[in-house]
């Protein structure tokens, strides 16, 4: 067996394509996810049961599938129910959907870490609940939620591998279309291997230096301080 | 929309069949991973370097790549290197690879949840260490580590679908089957789908149950 640089090189276009394209469909679906993620994490957290079992409902038929179930369900039972499907949009559907679900369970949990008690306080000062949960809650939150979002952005990015499965042109397909032209088994399999642990890593780097970024008010003075901040 | 759902009745058996597949597969690749980690979590702590540069290599490039690729390079690259194997056990293999990474990480948070002066007590007591680690260390991890390891089976349960790629007939896999004679499509994906959902459900209530105990334990 020996490896051949040439197989690389020659094909090194096709990865390129494909990896272009996994970062956008990962960005995209990234952005849309958080987007939708904050609705439902607090229809989740909401007091009137309508908002929030249909919320639960979604979260859980989400995580107790595998997602490429997912991806089968919405490229092939929607089409029969009379919503036209590409695989692109079928996949960017189910990366979306995935990362909103995923995503808003971490939010969740850190809307859930924020003591009551502040916002228990923010109330008897007289502010408004959404006027609390946007000066109290959502600042303190970020501290929590990031760590759990940047190893749930980095799983999407692992998963959108599975895209390839339906047809989606991303960087799993191209290693796909290499190994089927070339046999070259150990020099595609290193080359996408590779490629996707440096995006990972990156985004993993990216996220930590995003967490130094982001204040942590922990101390109960630091609460006041920024009550009375909102007071004004 | 028309949803027929007689062909629900016809496929159901054969659905249940691959589903007993996919839990057969994703438990023992639960306890094989359960041995990798422990492996990898003992050879992290090794007096020699290059053991431990080659774990932590190990780890990053597990943690780093899709699952899926993982699967592949088991089942495509390793007969190239002369390792040839069928489709169950290349499967499992690539599952208990991928999970060890995860698990040896669980079982490094068990340990730190550990006061170190038991094994000082145990040593007071003249326990050899190999015996502390085996009697008085392991168990207390284990059951500890016991609720987020049912969350990693329930994640391999899920993972196992991918398996269908390289043909091993689990319930994903036979799901696709059933369509290829019935060519009912949508019935049978919602089915497998509902299958899916109540194994990891129930998986999650167990898993709730078991924080109860650990947490109880924990004090």
């Amino acid at each position: 067996m020996s490896f051949s640089m040439s197989v690389i090189t020659d094909n090194w276009s096709i990865f390129a394509s494909g990896f272009v394209a996994t970062v956008i469909f990962c960005a995209i679906s990234t952005v849309l996810g958080l987007l939708f993620s904050v609705p439902i994490a607090l229809s989740q957290l909401s007091r009137t049961w309508w908002w929030r079992v249909p919320a639960r409902v979604l979260v859980e038929i989400v995580r107790d599938t595998p997602f490429l179930v997912q991806v089968f369900v919405i490229y092939f039972v929607l089409p029969a129910m009379g919503v036209p499907m590409s695989s692109t949009a079928a996949g960017l559907l189910a990366l979306s959907l995935y990362g909103a679900v995923y995503f808003s369970e971490s939010i969740r949990g850190a809307i859930l870490s924020v003591p009551k008690g502040q916002v228990d306080a923010a109330r008897a000062t007289g502010m408004s609940q959404s006027l609390a949960l946007r000066k109290i809650v959502f600042p303190q939150m970020l501290g929590y939620a990031l760590p759990p979002l940047g190893n749930q952005v980095i799983g999407l990015i692992k998963d959108s591998a599975v895209l390839s499965i339906i047809a989606v042109p991303e960087l799993t397909m191209a290693f796909q279309n290499v190994l089927g032209t070339t046999f070259a088994a150990p020099e595609a399999f290193v080359t996408v291997a590779v490629l996707y642990w440096m995006l990972t890593a990156a985004v993993a780097f990216g996220m930590s230096r995003l967490e130094r970024l982001t204040p942590t008010y922990r101390s109960t003075r630091q609460a006041v301080l920024l009550l009375a901040a909102a007071d004004r | 929309m028309g949803l027929e759902w007689q062909y629900v009745d016809h496929a159901l058996p054969f659905l249940l069949k691959g589903a007993l597949v996919t839990l057969e597969v994703s438990s023992l690749a639960v306890l094989l991973g359960l041995l990798v980690g422990i492996v990898v979590t003992v050879a992290r702590q090794s007096r020699f370097k290059a053991l431990r540069a080659v774990v932590l290599a190990y780890i990053s490039v597990v943690r780093g790549t899709p699952l899926f690729i993982q699967i592949l390079i088991v089942y495509y690259a390793l007969p190239a290197l002369g390792l040839d194997l069928p489709r169950f056990e290349s499967g499992v293999i690539a599952l208990s690879l991928n999970s060890g990474a995860y698990i040896s990480e669980m079982i490094r948070g068990g340990l730190t949840a550990i006061p170190r002066g038991q094994l000082d007590a145990a040593k007071a007591f003249g326990m050899p260490n190999g015996l502390s680690w085996r009697r008085i260390i392991l168990p207390q991890v284990l059951f500890l580590i016991l609720p987020p390891l049912t969350v990693e089976f329930t994640g391999l349960l899920k993972a196992s679908a991918l398996l269908s790629v390289i043909g091993l007939v689990e319930l994903t896999r036979t799901a696709q089957r059933v369509i290829g004679e019935t060519l009912r499509s949508p019935e049978v994906w919602l089915t497998t789908a509902a299958i899916y959902f109540v194994m990891c459900f129930v998986l999650g209530a167990i898993t709730r149950r078991l924080e109860k105990f650990a947490s109880a334990y924990r004090v």
